[in-house]
């Protein structure tokens, strides 16, 4: 049992973030759980929205077709991120300046850009694939985009950036004197690595799939233009239910299921290693 | 409500006594504050000026300078009325949300008639003042309550015409053939045009297509399923087709003619049971121009001249019978209503999208995905 001048020192830490937890509370939290709450309440007040999730086949199909493309996406990014991260922290200052910036620079270009050039560069006319039939490797063009793989090849090229960031803020903090002093003990440099290096990287390594994963579940446009309409991910479901089909139930109900998803996602992970130092507070 | 109109006009009084300099700046502040409003947007005056104007809401593009030559310059001229187009689209979730949030920006949606019927009937709609707008000028059949036609829009498909040389195809059964006419195949994602191409292919005669069976359209949609792509935009589709991607693409027709071009005349517009759509002009409840001017405008759009000239810039066909002889001798194959088409095509059918749009499209979804 606390007595009640113990806590005089948090109430006042408690007073300062008051009013910051006042405005988000208002302009955030509030609207968000009146959207929310529209899945309870049409087209009639109840779980019959929710109802769906079991009955419906097609419901249960575009989740899993959003869940196999984000953790495909996530463990492809995070691959190809650790290589970057890891040739970026050994390299000098100034080529990982330059990696630096040219991955900003791709960093930056609009998810719509990068759709259509994807398109142009895969595209069955495209430069590949005339490159490819050209030089005789193929008789047919190869379907790389409207399909699958055209979504996974655009998302994982948006995701590399958010994989690269967490995972090298991790590293520069890994003291490279470590590496050092494990080969002067004796272990070879695959040893030193697995057993070494890349558990004190796990930190990173969770912070660039959380990352990655909770980006993926909301993409849209990718999807839309990369799949040719035929690969269907729960945010465009949901946009499509909200504008053409007026279905706001059913909406709200997807949009309550991805945001529970990754509130459970975290409640999971910090059970495991600390959220806090996940996002950058040291404890 | 009331507040709202108290508030503003509160505002406005503010404004004008801080303008001649009656109310000190920081009583000015405080009273905008008090309102909730935003002290700089109160005192440039527009707040009166959103009355005074028609804005028109389409789907932007080419559309948003066809519209104004066409339309809205020939009516400011008219009227003194200001002329704006909004282009986010008027999807009929945009148009629920801003009627129930009574924040309505817009005075006429370009929507489709199943909007018209299907928001007439949930009272998001004003009714058409028919007084006003003339019944007359529009195709017999293609003015309800709640919206009136002042253009027809449509899906065909364009076929490659050097794979297909020999035996050009003409129906939507070859476009669902893919055995005698190889090639990959593109269509709308969002059901329209593509559900009644499919009864068509599968031998349902044109009068007998609604109500659709939407199982038997989906089981013909889905033996292609592997040779088609799906588009949602305009330009996907006109991309898919230029790019060479699909050896038969369905197009909105007002693509056709571009598309046509772009491809040197080599992909061709094959207008045999195309699907004719009606648009139609709605009105959101409580536009900010108010029902005289919005109605004023909508009658000004059924002038045939102004529908050629928009049919020539934009591709969408007028809805005007006086305006169907007029059709440019040139042009008068990519026109839904010109009398070599009108026989030839199928008018969609707006109270069955109206009652059944919702599962269509999200069967037709789960069908293609």
């Amino acid at each position: 049992m606390r007595l009640p001048g113990t806590d005089r020192r948090l109430d006042a830490y408690w007073l300062l973030v008051a009013p910051l937890l006042v405005l988000v509370a208002v302009f955030f939290a509030w609207p968000v759980l009146n959207i929310l709450l529209i899945s309870v309440t049409e087209p009639a007040p109840g779980l019959g929205n929710y109802e769906k999730l079991i009955t419906s086949a097609s419901l249960g199909r575009i989740l899993r077709t959003t869940l196999r493309i984000c953790l495909l996406t996530t463990v492809m990014s995070v691959a190809v991120g650790y290589l970057i991260a890891y040739t970026m922290v050994h390299l000098g200052g100034r080529e990982r300046a330059w990696m630096l910036a040219l991955m900003l620079l791709s960093f930056w270009v609009s998810v719509l850009v990068r759709a259509f050039s994807w398109l142009t560069l895969l595209g069955r006319n495209g430069l590949i694939n005339a490159m490819l039939t050209g030089s005789g490797l193929v008789d047919e063009p190869v379907a790389f985009v409207r399909n699958e793989t055209g979504v996974l090849i655009g998302m994982v090229h948006y995701m590399i950036p958010y994989a690269v960031l967490p995972l090298l803020a991790n590293m520069q903090g890994i003291d490279q004197r470590i590496m050092d002093a494990s080969r002067s003990l004796g272990a070879g440099p695959l040893h030193g690595f697995l057993r070494i290096y890349l558990p004190l990287s796990a930190p990173g390594l969770v912070a660039a799939s959380l990352l990655v994963f909770i980006i993926s579940l909301g993409f849209y446009v990718t999807p839309a233009l990369l799949g040719g309409g035929r690969v269907l991910m729960v945010a465009e479901y949901i946009s499509v239910q909200v504008l053409v089909t007026v279905q706001w139930g059913v909406a709200s109900m997807l949009a309550t299921l991805v945001l529970a998803s990754v509130f459970g996602l975290l409640f999971v992970l910090s059970r495991v290693m600390s959220i806090s130092e996940l996002f950058g507070a040291r404890a | 409500m009331q507040d709202k109109a108290f508030f503003k006009d509160m505002a406005l009084q503010g404004a004008e006594d801080f303008k001649s300099g009656r109310l000190g700046r920081r009583d000015f502040l405080i009273l905008c504050a008090v309102i909730g409003a935003a002290p700089f947007a109160v005192a440039a005056g527009d707040a009166e000026a959103a009355a005074n104007e028609i804005v028109l809401w389409n789907w932007g593009g080419d559309a948003v300078k066809c519209h104004t030559d066409s339309f809205g310059a020939p009516f400011s001229k008219e009227t003194g009325l200001g002329f704006r187009i909004d282009t986010s689209g008027p999807l009929q979730g945009k148009i629920k949300e801003m009627v129930e949030s009574k924040h309505v920006t817009a005075d006429v949606a370009d929507a489709d008639a199943f909007d018209a019927i299907a928001l007439g009937k949930s009272g998001h709609l004003e009714p058409i003042d028919y007084s006003v707008v003339d019944k007359n000028k529009v195709l017999e059949g293609f003015a309800w309550e709640h919206g009136v036609s002042i253009i027809f829009y449509g899906y065909a498909f364009m076929y490659d015409t050097e794979k297909f040389k020999d035996n050009p195809p003409t129906t939507w059964a070859d476009f669902f053939n893919t055995r005698d006419y190889p090639g990959k195949r593109s269509l709308y994602k969002w059901a329209n045009g593509a559900i009644e191409g499919a009864l068509m292919a599968d031998g349902v005669a044109k009068d007998q297509v609604y109500p659709c069976d939407l199982d038997r359209a989906l089981d013909k949609i889905k033996s292609i399923k592997e040779d088609s792509f799906y588009w949602g935009s305009g330009s996907a589709a006109q991309q898919m087709i230029v790019n060479g991607e699909v050896s038969m693409g369905m197009v909105w027709l007002n693509r056709a003619k571009i598309v046509e071009a772009d491809t040197n005349g080599r992909y061709r517009l094959n207008m045999n049971q195309a699907i004719a759509m009606p648009g139609a002009y709605i009105v959101p409840k409580g536009n900010p121009a108010g029902r005289a001017n919005v109605m004023k405008f909508i009658a000004s759009c059924q002038t045939p001249e102004r529908q050629i000239d928009l049919f020539r810039c934009h591709g969408m066909t007028p809805a005007n019978p006086a305006a169907f002889a007029m059709i440019p001798d040139d042009l008068k194959r990519f026109a839904v209503t010109s009398e070599e088409n009108l026989s030839r095509v199928l008018l969609n059918d707006p109270e069955w999208w109206a009652e059944n749009g919702g599962e269509a499209v999200n069967k037709y979804l789960d069908a293609i995905s």
